[in-house]
């Protein structure tokens, strides 16, 4: 590619030098020369010029010798059909090509004005991080993450709370199932996609645990709605481990389920159930009724 | 099996047994409990003869909660020992008879049973051979299985329909296995404490 740029530019060069010749013969004797022996300026002048015009012209020749054969045709595309057309206005490419040279331009332009402004915003919505050291780490996915990655975050998780155990079993592949046991409370079966989590059910301790029936105990399967309110909330594709961590503390939280009264109302049951909803927050114990 | 409590309730002079059933079924009916059938907790006593060195009771009781279970406490020498067997310890009972001999009269306690939400209720009058004797209130929260969890709750709840006569601490019997995993046959030792209670007393129990 180096030697094609550097011929055509000395052809370029070329061409400008043999243009100054025959200006400088259209303009004849000039003004500038002077009056005594005008001629002799003038053909010397003239003879710098065509002394230069077989300098360039050897560049030319030079650089033409150093290209080599090209290895096969040319993948021009579509635009090799143009040379089929001989007829320049019938293609009636010219403005078609300002047109959308005026776009490009204009396109450059916004996009270099909307980068500044962004750049200084700082009322981001979305997690793009713009700092380079953040740029070039690899963008997190939730659904795609190793199993041995997994195992990691869960077992970080079951090491952080003593009173709840969490187990893998991997029955439909690689995506893992989390069967949790709090104290002696309650039991959940938690489906995993990566780190993403998929589906929760809540049930009492002793109940034989399977992702698709629901609990015997009213006051389970509300805790099961609940849960998968839960699981949405924290869900978060750029940080799908903190979202696990989160829900993992909130169903925490359920330990006393049975022993802490409402914080709203002080009593322990509304219409014969103990409050069932944690704060996503503050994880305080609220009745349905009261939470709001 | 979730945890039980049960509770005497208080008769009331000029009212009688079946009045007294009707009055609580009013006030559960009245929280949203559903009727679902009866229930028959029933408590048969054995004494070993006395030839055989000393004496021991055995009570052999069922609960219709577990309808395939037997129910048998050995007392000896200050000691109770618990059993659960299936139906077929009645016909060995039967057996037994040179060494066992049937000696106190049968203590039952039946009535109607509620549910309301994940609450049984069973409103049982209790009878020694066919005399009234009192009435005890059932209650399981079946959702839980320790005792020290849900004891708050289940008083509120007692509280709540039975009044003043809920006492603030658990059961006797209770109070040493708070933080153990609820057995049916912690029912059975309830009832057995209970039913002792009304077989000691003459007549019908005024308050407990």
């Amino acid at each position: 590619m180096e030697p094609l740029h550097t011929a055509l530019g000395a052809i370029k060069v070329l061409r400008c030098s043999v243009g100054q010749v025959f200006s400088c013969l259209a303009n004849g004797v000039r003004a500038d020369h002077g009056e005594e022996g005008r001629d002799a300026k003038f053909l010397s002048e003239l003879d710098e010029l065509l002394s230069s015009v077989t300098q360039h012209l050897r560049d030319v020749e030079q650089a033409v010798n150093s290209l080599s054969q090209p290895p096969g045709p040319f993948t021009l595309g579509n635009t090799s059909f143009l040379s089929q057309e001989c007829t320049q206005e019938r293609q009636a490419l010219y403005s078609q090509l300002v047109l959308s040279y005026k776009w490009t331009d204009k396109i450059h332009e916004f996009s270099n004005l909307s980068v500044a402004l962004l750049s200084q915003n700082s009322l981001k919505r979305s997690y793009t991080n713009s700092s380079t050291a953040k740029r070039r780490r690899a963008p997190t996915s939730s659904h795609n993450v190793p199993p041995q990655n997994v195992d990691t975050v869960i077992s970080s998780i079951d090491r952080q709370f003593p009173d709840m155990n969490i187990s893998v079993s991997r029955p439909f592949g690689a995506n893992a199932v989390l069967q949790v046991t709090l104290s002696r409370v309650l039991q959940a079966v938690v489906a995993l996609k990566g780190l993403m989590i998929e589906w929760v059910v809540v049930k009492g301790y002793g109940e034989t645990l399977d992702l698709w029936s629901e609990s015997r105990h009213k006051v389970f399967r509300k805790i099961t709605e609940n849960s998968h309110a839960a699981m949405l909330h924290f869900s978060s594709p750029t940080m799908p481990e903190l979202a696990v961590r989160s829900f993992m503390t909130w169903l925490h939280s359920f330990n006393t389920l049975f022993s802490d009264p409402c914080k709203r109302c002080g009593n322990h049951l509304h219409s014969a159930l103990p409050p069932t909803w944690r704060d996503f927050r503050s994880l305080e114990p609220f009745h349905e009724e009261c939470k709001h | 099996m979730g945890v039980t409590i049960l509770q005497q309730f208080p008769m009331l002079e000029n009212r009688t047994g079946p009045q007294t059933i009707d009055f609580l079924t009013k006030r559960v009916v009245a929280l949203g409990a559903i009727q679902c059938g009866q229930f028959l907790v029933d408590c048969d006593t054995y004494m070993s003869t006395p030839s055989l060195g000393p004496q021991r009771t055995v009570h052999v009781m069922h609960n219709s909660e577990q309808p395939a279970s037997v129910f048998s406490l050995l007392e000896s020498s200050g000691k109770t020992i618990p059993l659960v067997a299936d139906g077929l310890f009645d016909l060995l009972m039967l057996k037994m008879t040179p060494i066992y001999t049937k000696k106190q009269t049968k203590v039952e306690s039946k009535g109607p049973r509620f549910e309301l939400a994940d609450f049984c209720i069973k409103l049982g009058s209790v009878t020694i051979s066919q005399n009234f004797k009192g009435v005890l209130v059932e209650v399981e929260y079946r959702p839980c299985v320790v005792p020290a969890t849900c004891w708050d709750l289940l008083r509120e709840f007692l509280q709540g329909f039975l009044g003043s006569c809920v006492p603030s601490m658990p059961p006797q019997y209770l109070q040493p296995r708070m933080n153990e995993i609820y057995q049916p046959m912690d029912t059975i030792q309830q009832y057995l404490e209970h039913f002792s209670m009304y077989r000691k007393a003459s007549g019908v129990l005024q308050f407990n």
